[in-house]
């Protein structure tokens, strides 16, 4: 449907999309990071399950949450080079266990919402713990 | 990979220096990556064009940098509305008065029109207006940049009573108090107005005395007749303190009338005689003369004035009223109304 608007509302779909996503792929990150990836593997395992992410945006949120303490890190070597490898701290689990809980409300409030519009709603698909 | 180094040597130079190292070695990481990928899946090193189009790809190395900075404003989007707002302010407030007193010296004034081109003065304008704007923005900036800075620290603007919001406007409402003081200031006008105003020595104190010409006599009586009518109008609009358009009209004439009898004044040669102790009857004739010329000289700013207050808020007035353009704000009266 989106695909199909007008060129100059493609880029009104394109800014709305990037802000809905914004807020999803911190949550993303958070999540992906339980288990330790460093930089350019989260970037391509965010992809592969279709939240791409580009490496301006992804390094400087991987800091901005370090700097939070909702993420460690450490340089470590891996085939011959120096990576940086990111995982969830004890106090990111934490506030994920807090994120999801409101993601799965809002996504519960908005499938109300469209139901009684009569728009077709979704089931929840991030399942954490 | 020369050019893979000058692309991280020319983000660094942009990063904080306590993350420089630390940034750079990670996004070094990244790319090395995505090329040794790229090369895997080619099954060969990658050439230039393919290593730059990587690289354009990734960003200009000053916008790559940026990312990582914090975000810095010297104006923020809060006060930039308001920043923008006075900017304009300021500017019509220079610009309009010099568009109009020059407008008044081409079109009245013949000695300035011979020696100055149109050409010459907006040239010269132009190049006054440089060092004007410089000043005018700078200091405004600085100002806007301060309050940011207090606006960041003590969130002052979050602070706010909704109790101190001024009341619904009704623009067809008179205020009172305009009204009262209307009143008052007329009949204390008339008091002092009457009270020997008439005669042509409007002034004999101590030897000195003014004389002024017959014509005097055509504007104490209507100056007199202006004020006396005016004193009904305030009572009858403290009564009904609401425009309609008569009343709007009766103001324009009212406010036309006495525009036109101070530029007539302006143009009456109104002075005969200055006498006063130590001052020759020469001098004195030089300095009625002087007066009077003047006098005759500002009337073609004085009439643009005039023009430009009744134009802009008695003829605004009537049009509103005709337009029925105050409804919104008597809708929001009745709407605060109904929710009290």
């Amino acid at each position: 449907m989106a695909h199909s608007a007008q060129p100059a509302n493609s880029e009104v779909f394109e800014n709305l999309r990037m802000e809905l996503r914004r807020g999803s792929l911190i949550l993303a990150v958070l999540a992906t990071l339980r288990t330790e990836q460093y930089g350019y593997t989260l970037r391509k395992i965010l992809a592969e399950h279709g939240m791409a992410i580009d490496e301006g945006t992804l390094y400087p949120l991987l800091r901005r949450l370090e700097t939070q303490g909702l993420l460690q890190s450490q340089w470590r070597e891996e085939d011959n080079r120096n990576k940086r490898f990111y995982r969830l701290s004890s106090e990111g689990k934490q506030i994920l266990k807090q994120l999801l809980a409101e993601w799965r409300g809002i996504d519960a409030s908005l499938n109300e919402i469209l139901k009684e519009k009569g728009y077709a709603t979704s089931r929840p698909v991030l399942a954490g713990n | 990979m020369q050019l893979l180094d000058r692309y991280l040597q020319a983000i660094k130079f942009w990063l904080p220096k306590s993350q420089q190292d630390d940034i750079v070695a990670e996004l070094s990481e990244d790319i090395r990556s995505q090329i040794e990928e790229r090369e895997h899946e080619l099954g060969r090193k990658l050439n230039q064009a393919e290593l730059e189009f990587i690289l354009k790809q990734r960003g200009r190395p000053f916008l790559v940098a940026n990312r990582y900075l914090p975000q810095q404003y010297l104006i923020g989007p809060v006060l930039f509305p308001v920043y923008k707002f006075v900017l304009k302010i300021v500017a019509l407030c220079y610009l309009v008065p010099w568009l109009l007193v020059w407008v008044g010296f081409r079109v009245f004034d013949p000695r300035y029109r011979a020696t100055h081109t149109i050409s010459g003065d907006l040239l010269g304008a132009w190049g006054s207006l440089w060092m004007t704007a410089f000043l005018v923005i700078g200091t405004v900036t600085a100002i806007f940049a301060g309050l940011e800075r207090a606006q960041s620290k003590s969130k002052f603007l979050e602070n706010w009573n909704p109790a101190k919001l001024p009341p619904v406007r009704d623009a067809r409402q008179i205020p009172r108090y305009v009204s009262v003081l209307g009143v008052v200031a007329n009949l204390v006008f008339l008091t002092w107005w009457l009270n020997g105003k008439w005669s042509l020595i409007v002034f004999e104190h101590s030897g000195v005395r003014i004389t002024l010409t017959t014509a005097w006599q055509f504007f104490f009586w209507s100056i007199l007749l202006f004020s006396v009518l005016n004193v009904p109008f305030f009572v009858v609009s403290f009564f009904r303190p609401y425009w309609t358009v008569l009343r709007a009209s009766i103001q324009l004439a009212f406010d036309f009338a006495g525009a036109t009898i101070f530029c007539l004044f302006l143009n009456s040669r109104i002075l005969v005689e200055i006498v006063a102790p130590n001052l020759s009857p020469e001098r004195a004739a030089r300095i009625v003369n002087a007066i009077n010329t003047n006098m005759s000289r500002a009337l073609p700013f004085v009439a643009i004035a005039c023009a430009l207050a009744i134009g802009l808020t008695d003829v605004g007035r009537i049009i509103r009223l005709r337009a029925g353009r105050t409804r919104p704000a008597q809708d929001l009266g009745a709407a605060a109304h109904h929710l009290s």
